[in-house]
Formats: structure tokens, sequence, C-alpha cells
């Protein structure tokens, strides 16, 4: 596989980020990720962080190096992080539990797959123009389709961050499986936050995102999300991918390099308790420790 | 990673009380650069630079923490610490020797002493193939570098520490075949009251169940299947089958015996030893080990083919000695 990848994401005018991102890969198969923690919910972030880390531990567990069955995969990945998230609120005797959308994306043999429950969305792009992407399950999307609202309406409608579907619910979510597209040369895979795809009319996104490279369309479009929505701007988070196929283009990186057996993550694995408010490492600590470390390096003769 | 990757310290940037002469190499979690300090001594020193977390251009030398990552980017220097520290208080001739910590540029540098050589991974990837059905590391190289590993790996035992990464790639040859560990990326302290809140990323093929699981209690039998995988891998030039397809379809003892033809069986019996499933029936610790490994003799034959031998470091040295470059062919993972 060889392909391009980037992505990134602004605070916004929040007090935190609760947009996690992250992608994996072994020689044949990459999975992508985008999870939006939600507010008005205890610890969102906490449950996009988990999503995230059980998705990506999942993949690391059977993508060897291919997964068997790629929609199938997805469904029992996003299930599993659904499970974790309540065994979290469980575990730490929460009165609530955590709650995330999510959208995450595989690709192998040429073909891309995905599934997403909630807001976070997922686009693929062709030759500068919009083949597809995701339909939210939120109050405003099941407006349209009962034809009671206009999509263009939709960004300025009061219920637009009503969500009816998320992982980390009370209710089993519902987990929409999509694609099995053959991906051609150039495509554009596009994950991201509601604080991106809401800051932007559909044309707007589509053009902005086929205009440039996305190693440098990628941190524009989340820049310029956060710049529209000004001081009370959301999270926004974007992923993209740009398909450069088999050929020896030299463009983008080639899974190639990962070697047999071998995994490549941006996911960081580890309890979620490493990341937990409060346990930020202090300026106390770092210069204590560097002093004990220089103390040691005397005391056993080196330096 | 071809994006996202961070630009390196320029060549002759100051560095505290050192000059960048240039990049050794880098990884996802740090950059290691070959240093001189003013009297012209040679250093290997790593940068704490996890490329998914921040950002470094061409030009900067302070790198971008975005809001998001800054947690992150912090609770990481931990672990970058912990190798710090483990490696701080070894004072060994097998161990890679840490000379100074310090902070520049918002993030923290371990200088360690460099030295020239290559990697075990090297030298078994350029061995590979190259008369087939020949042992790719001769019996008396493995006895001999093993004994001396494990004279290092002891010292991080005693010092309490696991190193919980053992593979070719990182044990490094010196010039003149002594071994050195390096990489303690992964290390932990090891029989502490606390149970582990950590687990590292682990190197399928070399790594034990007990790191795949995560269940069972970590400890010197997890590196002792280290070295025994380790050692595999000098003599059948590829990892052994990772531990968790073991456990469903155990190809290894075969893998093991195929081997009888080239080595001794004293020697694949104490590999197979090593490389038990169940951690109990692995040796308890590398003093048990470096025991039964000092056991082995070499059988007449080989010990009477000293040539080999010489040929097969001499090559290392001449090629080593023919680039007189700095630091030529040296690796130190990042």
């Amino acid at each position: 596989m060889r392909f391009t990848i980037y992505q990134d994401s602004l605070i916004g005018g929040r007090a935190s980020n609760q947009d996690r991102m992250g992608y994996c890969f072994t020689r044949d198969s990459l999975l992508m990720l985008v999870a939006d923690g939600m507010g008005g919910h205890m610890r969102g972030e906490v449950a996009a962080h988990l999503s995230l880390q059980v998705a990506g531990a999942s993949f690391q567990e059977e993508a060897k190096p291919k997964l068997a069955d790629p929609p199938a995969f997805l469904d029992r990945a996003l299930r599993r992080a659904h499970r974790e998230i309540l065994r979290y609120q469980d575990m730490h005797g929460l009165p609530e539990s955590p709650r995330t959308t999510i959208v995450a994306c595989l690709v192998q043999d040429g073909r891309a797959w995905w599934g997403h429950a909630g807001d976070s969305r997922l686009y693929l792009l062709r030759g500068g123009r919009l083949v597809t992407r995701t339909r939210d399950h939120s109050k405003v999307q099941s407006l349209i389709d009962s034809g009671l609202i206009e999509e263009r309406d939709s960004g300025s409608h009061p219920e637009r961050n009503k969500v009816l579907n998320c992982l980390g619910s009370p209710f089993e979510p519902t987990i929409e499986l999509g694609g099995d597209v053959a991906l051609e040369p150039g495509d554009t895979l596009m994950l991201c936050s509601d604080g991106v795809w809401s800051a932007f009319h559909e044309e707007e996104l589509v053009e902005q995102l086929s205009a440039e490279s996305i190693l440098s369309g990628v941190p524009r479009l989340v820049q310029r999300a956060v710049g529209q929505t000004g001081a009370m701007a959301d999270n926004a988070t974007a992923l993209a991918m740009t398909w450069e196929a088999d050929d020896a283009t030299g463009v983008g990186l080639s899974s190639q390099d990962v070697p047999d057996g071998a995994i490549t993550t941006t996911i960081a694995v580890g309890l979620i308790d490493e990341t937990a408010e409060g346990d930020a490492i202090t300026e106390d600590e770092i210069e204590r420790t560097i002093r004990e470390i220089r103390e040691a390096i005397s005391r056993t003769g080196g330096g | 990673m071809a994006t996202q990757t961070n630009a390196p310290l320029p060549h002759g940037h100051e560095l505290g009380e050192y000059r960048i002469v240039r990049k050794i190499s880098s990884g996802g979690f740090s950059i290691v650069y070959l240093a001189e300090d003013s009297a012209g001594q040679k250093f290997a020193i790593k940068e704490y630079l996890p490329s998914s977390l921040v950002k470094r251009r061409e030009g900067q030398l302070v790198p971008e923490i975005p809001a998001a990552s800054e947690l992150t980017f912090r609770n990481g220097l931990r672990c970058f610490f912990e190798e710090g520290r483990a490696l701080a208080r070894i004072f060994h001739p097998n161990v890679v020797r840490v000379v100074n910590f310090f902070r520049a540029n918002e993030t923290v540098y371990m200088v360690m002493a460099f030295e020239r050589g290559r990697s075990l991974q090297e030298i078994v990837l350029r061995h590979r193939g190259r008369q087939p059905g020949k042992e790719v590391l001769p019996e008396r190289h493995v006895l001999r570098v093993f004994n001396l590993v494990m004279n290092g790996l002891r010292e991080v035992h005693a010092n309490r520490l696991l190193h919980l990464d053992l593979k070719p790639a990182n044990i490094y040859l010196r010039l003149d075949g002594t071994p050195l560990l390096l990489d303690f990326g992964a290390a932990r302290r090891a029989l502490d009251a606390e149970p582990l809140k950590l687990f590292p990323m682990y190197t399928p093929g070399f790594a034990a169940p007990e790191l795949y699981r995560r269940t069972q209690q970590l400890g010197p039998w997890t590196d002792i299947y280290g070295i025994g995988a380790s050692m595999f891998g000098c003599m059948a030039g590829q990892p052994p089958q990772p531990a968790d397809q073991r456990e469903l379809d155990d190809k290894v003892p075969q893998t093991i015996d195929a081997m009888a033809d080239r080595y001794s069986r004293p020697l694949l019996d104490l590999i197979a030893w090593c490389l038990k499933l169940d951690a109990l029936e692995r040796p308890q610790s590398v003093f048990t080990l470096q025991r039964a490994l000092r056991r082995i003799h070499l059988t007449p034959e080989a010990a009477q083919k000293p040539s080999t031998a010489a040929r097969w470091f001499d090559t290392l040295a001449s090629r080593a000695g023919t680039r007189r470059r700095d630091g030529e062919g040296v690796t130190q993972p990042g």
C-alpha cells in the first residue's frame, strides 16, 4: 500500500479537547479513527480515548498482516470499545457513562470500509467531487430524512447538536457500516469531528480538501474551522488519507516499509489513567527527576 | 514515516556543552544524534520528540506542541525518564552508558557513550542466506556473544530492572566483537510491590507470551524469553514464531530441531528451554541460564574451525575499518 496521511486537531474555544484521532497500519491493512467525546456527559474525552485504544488494540491483535473480514472487524471493534467504556464507568463508580461518537475506516486490498456511530463523519472524494459521506445519527438528520427541514438549514437548527447514537450510552449502539469501495489513485478519505464539518457548507469543504495536498490541506481546514466559528469554536479534528495505490509514484509512505509482523501506530497503548486529569507531570517533578538522574550518573562514575 | 517527520537539529547546532554532528536515526519516540564535546569526544544524544505529538519544522529548534497533545507529551516524559533512571544506575561494559541528562529546547536529552560497531540484527541480515544451509552465526560466536550479553543482563536485573524489548536490533556489537545492550525504552521497574501500570509495546517474535496477554507477572523470565528468541534469530536468520500464534499451533520445537545439522544439541535444548511458553518452565534467573550456557562445550569439529570464526570477525572489522567516516555503520535505535 502506498498512501499519504495527515491528522490534526485543535481545541477551539473550549476548555479541553475531547476529540481523539489516530491511525495504525501493518503492511497490508490500515485503520483510521476519529472520536468526539461528548460534552454534557462526564469525561467525554475518556470515552473517546478508550475507544481509540480498544479499536487500536483489536487491530493489533487481528491484522496479521490482514484482517479476515474488514466490516465484521469494524463492527466488533467498535462494540468492544462500547463495552470497555461501560466497564470503565463501572470500575470508577461513575453515576453516568462517558460517551463518544466515532468514525472508523479500514483500507485493505485497495478497498475501503467504514463504520460510524453519531455525527463524526467520513467523506470520500474523487477528482474534486464528493463520492459519498456518512449520514449522521442525529436529530437534525432524522428531520431531513423525514422531509421536515432542508439540508442547508441544518447548520442553524436549534437541535443541531443532538446526537441519537454513540458509544458508551446505556443502549447498545448502532454501528452503521458502509463501503466496500474500490479505491482509485488520488482518492481522499477524510474522517472528521462535527467541529470541522459544521463550519463549512459541503461544497466548500469538498473544494478546500481537493485544492491541495492533504499534508497542507488538513491543517488549513482545521485552522479555518476554528477560525470561522471564533471564540465559541468546538474542538476540530480531521484525519485524511490520499490513496496512492501500489504504483511507483514515490509519493507518500509505503506500508512495505513496515517489517513483517510489525505495526505502526499513532495510538498510545496503555491504561486510561495515565492521561487522566490531575495526573500530569509537574514542573517540579521534571526538575527533581533530572536532578536524581544526574546524581545517579555521577555516583556510578559517569559524566 | 514520510509524513509528520520532525526536522532534526541542524548540523553544528550547539546543544549544551555538545555540538551536533549529524542525525544517526529517528524513531516514533525520539531522534538520536552523533555529537561531540569541545574536546572532540563523541557521544550519542537521544532527544525526546514523539512524532505523533509534536511538530518541528525545518529551521525550528523548539517543537510546536498542540494544546491537545501537551498532557500526553509531558506524561510521555515519564517513560523517557524511566529509561534514563534505569541506565544511570548501571555501569557495566555490556550495557550502554548514560553520561548526561539535561533539558533544552523545551524537551529532554539523554547523552550516551558513543561506540562504533553494528547491531546483531544488521549482522544477521548480512550473513543470512550467504551460504545456503550453513549456520547464520557460528555456534562459537553465539556462545561467546550471549555469555557477555547475559553478564550485562545480570547487572540490569540486579538493579531490579527489566529490559522487556530484547532483540537482535537492541544488541550492538562493538568492533572488537563485545556486545552492548541498547535501547532501554521499554525498561520497567521490576519486582516492585505495585503491578505495572503501563505495558510497553512489544516486538512480535521476540516477546514472551506474558507481554501479549498482560495477565501473567513479568519477571526475569520475560527477558530470558527475549534472550532465547534473540539467540534463535542469530541462528535461524529470522525471529521465532510469535508467542500468540505458538499458543494455537507451536512450530518452534520443530524449527529448533531442524537446526540440528548446524548446531549442537545442548545449545538447541538451551534455546528451547528459554522459549517455553509457560514462564515457570523457563530458567528463572539469568544466573541459572548462564550457568547452563557455560556448560556447553564446543564439539571438536566446531572448535577446530578457527578460520571461520576469525574470518567472520575479520570481515566485520575490515568493513568498518575501510570506511573511515565517523560513525559509519552505527545504529542506535531511536
